[in-house]
C-alpha cells in the first residue's frame, strides 16, 4: 500500500512453471526414474536459459513442486510435462548500490564484473576526480592517492542497465558519484 | 539445539525464512549455492556439465562478498533486520554492505529516511480527516538516527561473535 515505488531486488526468488519435454526413449522406466529424468531435464533447460529481461540471470533451482500430467506429442511419441518450481535469479537495477571487481582499465573508463554480470562500465566522467595514468599496467588515481586498478573492489551506483536479447546478457552502466562510493578495502 | 535440528542444519533444509523471502542477501545465496554445488558433485556423472557459467560466477561472487559465513549468523542477520520493518530490498542492501555509520546507511539506502517521512504525512492526512490512524502507523517505524544506529550495532555484534 505504502510501497508506491517499484520494488527493487537483487537476488530474486520466483515461482515459475515450465514445460519439460521427455523424449520417448526415456519413458520406458516409470515412477521415480521418470521423475528423475524430468528434474534432470528441467535442470538442463534451466542452465541453458541463462537469462531473461524480467528476471535476470538464472542462478539455481530452489524447489521443485507439482509435476503435472504429461501430454503426448503424437508425431514423435515424446511427452511434455508441466513443472512448477521456484528458483533464484539475479538482476541488477538502477539506483542500486553494488560491489564489483575491476577487470579492465581503459582511458575512457573502467570495466567491472559483479557475479554473472561481466560488462559493467564506469565512465571516467562518472569517476569523481580520478585521473587516468597510462602505462603497461594503467590505473586511475585521485587527489587523495586512492588507486583504481585491476582486481580492486569498487562500490558503485547502478545508473542504467540494458538486456541484449541475442547474447542473453545484460550491459550495466555505473557511477562513483556519491558518498561512500569507490574502492573498498 | 536438539539432535534433530542439528541434523537439519547439516543437511541445510531451506529454512522457512528463505521460503517466505522474495529477495535474498549475498550470504543467504552463498549458503544455497554452496549446498547446490555439493549436491551436484554427489549426484551427477559429470558435475561440470550441469554447472552453468552463470552458476559458477555467481557462486564465486557470493562467496567472496558474504559478510557473514556461519549459517546461524546469517539467520540472525535476517531476523534482526526483519524487526525494523524494512522493505525486502532495503534489508538486503543493508545486509550486504554492512554500513558502519548512520550516514553511510542512509547513503546506501536513501529510502529508509523517506519511509518515515511519507508515513508521517499519511498519518497527518488521516488525522485531519478525523479518522483513527491505521495501526501500522502508530506502531511506527522509527527510522530516526537512533533506531538506525541500534540496528547497525546489533549487526556488528553478530560479526564479532561469528
Amino acid at each position: 500500500m505504502l510501497l508506491l515505488w517499484h520494488q527493487r531486488k537483487m537476488y530474486l526468488k520466483s515461482n515459475l512453471s515450465w514445460n519439460v519435454l521427455i523424449p520417448a526413449e526415456s519413458l520406458d522406466a516409470g515412477g521415480l526414474m521418470l521423475q528423475k529424468a524430468i528434474i534432470t531435464r528441467l535442470m538442463a533447460d534451466f542452465a541453458a536459459k541463462k537469462a531473461t529481461k524480467d528476471l535476470g540471470y538464472f542462478l539455481a533451482l530452489s524447489t521443485v513442486g507439482k509435476i503435472g500430467e504429461g501430454k503426448v506429442r503424437k508425431q514423435s511419441g515424446d511427452v511434455i510435462f508441466p513443472v512448477d518450481f521456484s528458483c533464484i535469479t539475479f538482476k541488477v537495477l538502477p539506483g542500486e548500490i553494488l560491489e564489483g571487481v575491476v577487470h579492465k582499465i581503459l582511458k575512457p573508463g573502467v570495466f567491472l564484473r559483479c557475479g554473472p554480470v561481466e560488462t559493467i562500465f564506469l565512465s571516467h566522467q562518472k569517476m569523481d576526480d580520478y585521473q587516468f595514468v597510462p602505462g603497461e599496467n594503467p590505473y586511475f588515481m585521485n587527489g587523495k592517492s586512492s588507486k583504481i586498478e585491476k582486481g580492486v573492489v569498487l562500490r558503485f551506483l547502478v545508473i542504467g542497465e540494458k538486456f541484449i536479447e541475442i547474447e542473453k546478457d545484460f550491459r550495466v552502466v555505473g557511477s562513483l558519484e556519491g558518498d561512500y562510493l569507490g574502492p573498498v578495502s | 539445539m536438539s539432535a534433530e535440528e542439528e541434523e537439519n542444519a547439516a543437511e541445510l533444509k531451506i529454512p522457512d525464512e528463505f521460503l517466505k523471502a522474495k529477495c535474498l542477501m549475498n550470504c543467504e545465496v552463498s549458503l544455497i549455492l554452496e549446498h547446490k554445488y555439493e549436491q551436484l558433485q554427489q549426484m551427477a556423472d559429470d558435475p561440470m556439465n550441469q554447472m552453468s557459467q552463470v552458476f559458477e560466477k555467481s557462486l564465486q561472487y557470493v562467496k567472496r562478498f558474504s559478510r557473514y559465513k556461519n549459517p546461524d549468523a546469517v539467520r540472525q542477520v535476517r531476523e534482526i533486520l526483519s524487526r525494523y520493518q524494512l522493505a525486502e530490498f532495503e534489508l538486503c542492501v543493508l545486509g550486504n554492505l554492512c554500513p558502519e555509520t548512520v550516514e553511510e546507511a542512509i547513503a546506501m539506502v536513501p529510502s529508509i529516511k523517506v519511509h518515515s517521512l511519507s508515513r508521517l504525512q499519511l498519518f497527518m492526512f488521516l488525522r485531519g480527516k478525523g479518522n483513527e490512524p491505521p495501526d501500522f502507523i502508530t506502531r511506527g517505524r522509527a527510522h530516526d538516527d537512533e533506531a538506525i544506529e541500534k540496528m547497525l550495532n546489533d549487526l556488528s555484534l553478530i560479526k564479532k561473535f561469528e
